[in-house]
Formats: C-alpha cells, structure tokens, sequence
C-alpha cells in the first residue's frame, strides 16, 4: 500500500517537474497563481544547479524514485530512502530561498516540495 | 541498534551529504559579466525629461516598472525595440518610465538612479544597461560600484547619477510614479498604459505583451 502511494506520489511530482522543465527549455514563464512568483523563481540564480537546471533534476529525481520503486528488496527500499530525503532537503532549501531571499512564491515548486515531503515520509516508514 | 534503525540512519547520512553538496553549489550562485554597451535601439531618438520620442507624438505610451524585476528586462529585450522601430521613431508615440520599487530596496536605489540618469538625457539606455546586468532580486547587488558599471555602459556619468540619486528630483519622480501607478491601479510589473493626446492613460497590459496586443491597443 506505502508502495503504491509513493508510486502516485512521485508521478505527480514526475508531472511537475516535467511541466516546469519544458517551461525552461521553452523559454516560457509557468502559469502561476501569485502574481510573477513563477517567473521570478524560474528566472533567477537558483533555477540552475552546477549548469543543470534544477527543474531537470527534479524530472530526474523523480524518474529515479520511480525506478527505485519498481522493486521492493531491502536494497531498493534505501535507495528510494536516500533518493526521497535528498529531495526534501533540497526542497526545504530551495523553498527557505523562494521566501527568504527571492520573496517570491512558485505554486509549482511548492507543489514539487510536498511532494518530495511526502515520498520522504513514506519512504522513511517502508524503511522503519 | 536494529537493522532496520541502521538502515534508516544510512539513508539519512547519505542525504545529508548529497544535500549539503547540492546546497553549497546553489549558494555560490555566480557573478553575471559586465553590461554590453549600449545597443542601437534608442540610438539618435530625442530624449526630453525622460520622454523618449517627438513630445508631440498623438499616443503617450508609458511603461510601469521595477528595475529588479526579470519580467521588465524580458519586455524590455522583445518589447520595447519594437515599439521604438514601429512607434516611437516613427513619430507615432513617445514613451514614459515610471520606475517602482516595490520589490525591495535595490529597486528603490536603482530607481533613484534612473532618475539621476533622466537628468543627463539617457534614461532608455540606463535601464536598457540595467536589465543587461540585472542580477538575483534583493541580493544586494545593486551597490554603487554595480551602478557605475551599468552607467558606463549607458553613457552616464556615474558620479552625478549617484549625487542625483540621494537628491529630491529623484525622491520626487519615486513619488510621482508611485501616485501615478496607485491611480490607475497598477499592481504589477511590467505594465504598459496608453494615452491620446489630452486624455487620460489606460492600462493595455501586463508582462511581456505580443506585438498583436500592442498594436490593437495603439489603433
């Protein structure tokens, strides 16, 4: 059941991230519900990591998570583990610099940090 | 220590150490190089108190924003050299500049220079050079060693800009752009109003707008 949840979990965070990757590459700015928080996020220092964009690594991540959930051995349990709780901490990270120093808020980068809150949640019980 | 807490642990540490490594690449961010120089867009265009254009012109465009704000470089690369070549150099309209400064208080210091910038006749090309260095919001990037790379590159005097910007020409023209953008209800930047000769301004839009948009509201 824990299983299937982070499966739906991490789809949806697959979705994401897809759709804010192909706003990158495209050059567009994300439908946002607070006025240019998307744009302002998406167009600063932070939106590239090491020359990656950061909305590829999550598409990454999350396709990662996926595959680590296709088995469920103790091996695969950890990888999704370690896969999940770096998510959330680079989430956390990148959602303290939404607020504290861009002042702007991207409902997608929010909705990709629940997400990962939640894959490390039930990643963290399949472990326990 | 139970397997399963060993486990745990292990996960946790590994995490841990892709995240620190992950956050120490994000927080050295990176300097952007210095502004190109100016480019050719407002080149040889008349500009009076800020008004880029024939102060005769029939349409006043005027575009609402805040120096720090990605989308108003976005408009100012794909917008506003349209607009010049179709509009303003044609003699069809003249464009006004209210600078904002809502997003925090390197926007207030770039605005304030702006205005310094509008005293030496090369406001366009101050903003133009702005946008082209334009860094991370609130970062604190706009110091005056920022604004007197971006006044070289717009032809400005650097040291008058910066004595401008602590007078009250600029406390004023903050001011006036403040009112004006209260007035007419515009809360987002950047924003583009249009106004016939004696009458009175309406918003066309917000961000970067197509050229379709623009020219069914300047008919």
């Amino acid at each position: 059941m824990t299983r299937r949840v982070s499966v739906a979990v991490a789809l949806a965070g697959l979705g994401i991230a897809g759709y804010l990757t192909v706003a990158h590459y495209v050059g567009a700015a994300p439908v946002c519900a607070i006025a240019h928080g998307c744009a302002t996020v998406q167009k600063s220092s932070y939106a590239v990591l090491a020359g990656v964009p950061v909305a590829l690594l999550g598409l990454l991540g999350y396709a990662a998570i996926l595959g680590s959930l296709a088995r469920d051995g103790e091996r695969a349990r950890t990888l999704t583990a370690v896969l999940a709780f770096s998510g959330f901490g680079l989430s956390a990270w990148l959602s303290w610099i939404e607020v504290g120093e861009l002042h702007a808020i991207c409902i997608w980068c929010v909705g990709s940090a629940l997400c990962m809150t939640a894959l490390a949640g039930l990643s963290a019980a399949r472990l326990a | 220590m139970s397997h399963r807490l060993r486990r745990l642990l292990a996960a946790l540490g590994a995490s841990a150490v892709l995240v620190a490594a992950g956050v120490a690449v994000s927080a050295s961010g990176g300097t952007k190089p210095p502004p190109p120089p100016a480019s050719a867009t407002f080149r040889g265009i008349p500009e009076h108190n800020g008004v880029l254009g024939d102060p005769k012109a029939p349409l006043t465009l005027t575009e609402y924003v805040d120096l720090q704000c990605p989308i108003c470089a976005e408009a100012s690369k794909q917008t506003l050299p349209w607009l010049v070549k179709n509009y303003v150099r044609t003699g069809k309209a003249k464009l006004e500049l209210r600078t904002l400064h809502f997003i925090g208080p390197d926007s207030e210091r770039a605005a304030r220079v702006v205005a310094g910038a509008e005293l030496q006749g090369r406001l366009w090309p101050f903003v133009e050079a702005f946008y082209a260095a334009q860094g991370q919001e609130n970062s604190g990037y706009v110091t005056d060693a920022f604004l007197r790379t971006v006044s070289k590159a717009a032809g400005v005097d650097a040291d008058r800009a910066l004595t401008a910007a602590d007078g009250g020409f600029a406390t004023r023209q903050i001011e006036q752009a403040d009112a004006d953008a209260t007035r007419l209800g515009v809360n987002a930047t950047p924003t583009f109003t249009v106004a016939k000769a004696g009458g009175q301004p309406r918003v066309i839009g917000s961000g970067v707008l197509s050229h379709a948009q623009l020219k069914a509201a300047l008919r």
